[in-house]
């Protein structure tokens, strides 16, 4: 499976779109515009937006805490992630969820504060959608700290057992919370863990969008055939503190410098620039339409009502 | 008198029919193929293993299985060998089960049961007796059922599978092989909709399970004093029939409640707490609550009948409430 220009075109501009929405969200936190904490992912948007590439609108995404990358990969809008992290009337859970990004219409599940939660929820819509014989996947995109959840083992367990189909994809950006991953866990690589249980594992360059999706594209087909669940791990660095006013002091500034000459927009940018499909006058452009999305996006959360208190008490039960 | 069956065959009828009658319904859980205690055997000769699923020995992740599958048009019922375990699945309950249909502002619903066998019933010990279905009252969106007799067991597990919320069903496993009258045909009860076993004028003994036994039997001790009372049995715990136990309150004024799970922060503390907030002038007399002492229940069949209320203890308390009067 091999990713098309147009198409790598098409997710250069998606990664654009999700670095400048996650600086633009890490403002409004700093600023106390909105009541919520950010945890964002500076130079790991090629694993959210490359992973849900080859999704479909009807395949089922579980993702992480972690910026907007595969929120925005999978479909979801400047507009609705702002109305959410306001707060407002007008995001799709009318105030209710903040961070915690869902949109069921387009397959964006729920994404449990209790990390790890997701890992029994996303083997029950995997063992859903064959059971009614659709032909949907699963993608339960994670990182690498949360993959410590005893719930991953039972998972990968089940899911090869039922031969579902599933996409258990870790994004290792190498830092669990305030921590580095090597501190809490004894292997620098989580994916081979999957091969106890059966369940045949890659682990690619994280920080090569090309490489996420085409890999991710390979384990996608691998489950709609009916072929079952594959773990892939993909390598990148989290430049990011864990959350927004969180001091750090866990990454070194050398190591930020060494992986930001890796960042996957550039790299991406190289790739489109040599191949002849992009020039900085088009990248401008493109820059120019995101500010001004996002900032219609901004402007439509903050001019929207604040949900009524009088229907809080509103579907307590289906 | 119309059919005798026993608690575990009108629950394997009740998953018969509905898995009949819905395509969407299944059963999932440890050793259900076989069925531990005899709910779901036999089913997998009919309706195959891709419906009646046998799971490893991890209760959080398949009870999370149950949720996503919910979630995403399927029905359901996922099977705790036994009610202690259903601590393991805490989390799925309580944060995510009962919390989606809210948070999603009604994109999700969570149609599963969680059907748990319950209960004393002498030699199993602490991890294998408890009642701990009011543990189940303080997480949101999440349903009640605790039947105590066949007919109701039948439909209200009927009930249970059509629900688009996650239900808690349990089951007493000293009453699984209790025999009632349970009628060849289709039927479903209600929730929220209590049962009075034993109409009467002097007391009202809102009794949970098996308790409604222990109240039946202490409802005969007392007629022999001249003693009246009524036997309610609220059959879900959530939605509660508030309005049952109102009525009867309006004419005895004295109020007993019965459980075999703890005391402390139990169904009959909320109950209580419902009584003194709305229908305080019903009370001519101090509410009394029965239940388990706030320890480990213990092992030695003498120390654990010790922790569970009786015929006699509920008799006793009834006599205490009207001297008081």
């Amino acid at each position: 499976m091999r990713l098309d220009g147009s198409t790598l075109l098409e997710l250069h501009r998606a990664m654009l779109l999700v670095r400048a929405l996650e600086e633009r969200v890490e403002q409004l936190v700093t600023a106390a515009r909105v009541p919520c904490s950010g945890h964002f992912g500076l130079g790991q948007e090629a694993v959210g937006v490359g992973a849900t590439g080859p999704l479909r609108h009807s395949d089922y995404l579980f993702g992480t805490h972690r910026g907007f990358a595969e929120y925005i990969g999978k479909g979801m809008t400047p507009k609705e992630i702002l109305a959410e992290y306001y707060g407002k009337a007008t995001s799709l859970s009318r105030g209710r969820l903040g961070q915690h990004l869902l949109k069921v219409e387009i397959g964006v599940m729920p994404l449990p504060s209790s990390l790890g939660s997701e890992f029994g929820i996303s083997v029950g819509c995997a063992l859903s959608s064959a059971r009614r014989g659709t032909d949907a996947v699963t993608l339960n995109l994670f990182g690498e700290g949360t993959a410590s959840s005893p719930d991953c083992f039972a998972a990968l367990e089940m899911a090869t057992l039922w031969k579902l189909p599933i996409v258990f994809v870790c994004s290792n950006n190498q830092f669990v919370e305030l921590d580095r991953h090597s501190n809490v866990s004894p292997t620098v690589d989580v994916a081979p863990r999957a091969a106890g249980y059966g369940v045949p594992f890659e682990i690619a360059d994280g920080n090569d969008i090309t490489v996420v999706w085409e890999t991710t594209a390979r384990a996608v087909d691998r489950a709609r055939r009916g072929d079952g669940p594959t773990f892939l791990e993909f390598k990148t660095y989290r430049r990011n503190t864990h959350y927004t006013g969180d001091p750090g002091g866990y990454q070194s500034r050398e190591e930020i410098r060494l992986w930001e000459q890796k960042d996957p927009v550039d790299r991406s940018r190289k790739v489109l620039c040599d191949r002849g499909l992009l020039n900085d006058q088009d990248e401008s452009e493109m820059l120019a339409g995101i500010a001004a999305e996002i900032e219609d996006a901004v402007r439509f959360a903050e001019d929207s009502p604040h949900p009524q208190p009088a229907f809080i008490e509103d579907e307590p039960y289906a | 008198m119309g059919r005798q069956i026993s608690f575990i065959k009108a629950i394997r009828e009740a998953f018969h029919e509905e898995m009949q009658r819905d395509e969407s319904v299944f059963v999932i859980g440890e050793d259900v193929q076989a069925g531990i205690f005899a709910t779901t055997s036999g089913l997998v000769d009919e309706f195959g293993p891709l419906r009646v699923v046998n799971t490893p020995i991890c209760e959080s992740t398949f009870v999370g299985v149950g949720v996503g599958a919910a979630m995403t048009g399927m029905r359901p019922v996922v099977q705790i060998m036994f009610s202690d375990f259903t601590f393991m699945a805490m989390e799925m309950i309580a944060n995510q089960a009962g919390q989606w249909h809210y948070l999603s502002a009604g994109a999700l619903s969570v149609p599963m049961v969680i059907e748990a066998p319950a209960g004393a019933r002498g030699g199993a010990g602490y991890g294998h007796s408890q009642s701990i279905e009011a543990a189940f009252m303080y997480p949101p969106g999440l349903k009640v059922v605790v039947p105590s007799n066949p007919y109701d067991a039948k439909g209200l597990f009927k009930t249970a599978i059509r629900d688009n919320n996650p239900v808690l069903f349990f089951e007493h496993r000293r009453l699984l092989t209790m025999r009632g009258e349970v009628p060849e045909g289709e039927y479903t009860i209600p929730f929220g909709q209590a049962r009075i076993h034993r109409a009467g004028t002097d007391c009202t003994v809102v009794a949970v399970g098996r308790m409604v036994h222990e109240a039946m039997a202490a409802a005969t001790e007392l007629a022999a004093e001249g003693i009246s009372i009524e036997v309610i049995d609220p059959r879900t715990l959530v939605p509660l029939d508030e309005e049952a136990i109102h009525q009867s309150l309006r004419k005895t004024y004295h109020l007993i409640v019965a459980e075999e799970g703890r005391k402390r922060s139990g169904f009959g503390a909320e109950l209580v707490a419902i009584a003194a907030e709305k229908w305080f002038d019903c009370l001519d007399a101090p509410v009394q609550r029965l239940g388990a002492p706030s320890i480990p229940l213990p092992y030695s069949p003498v120390l654990e009948a010790a922790c569970i209320p009786d015929s006699r203890r509920i008799a006793a308390a009834v006599r205490n409430s009207l001297q008081g009067a």
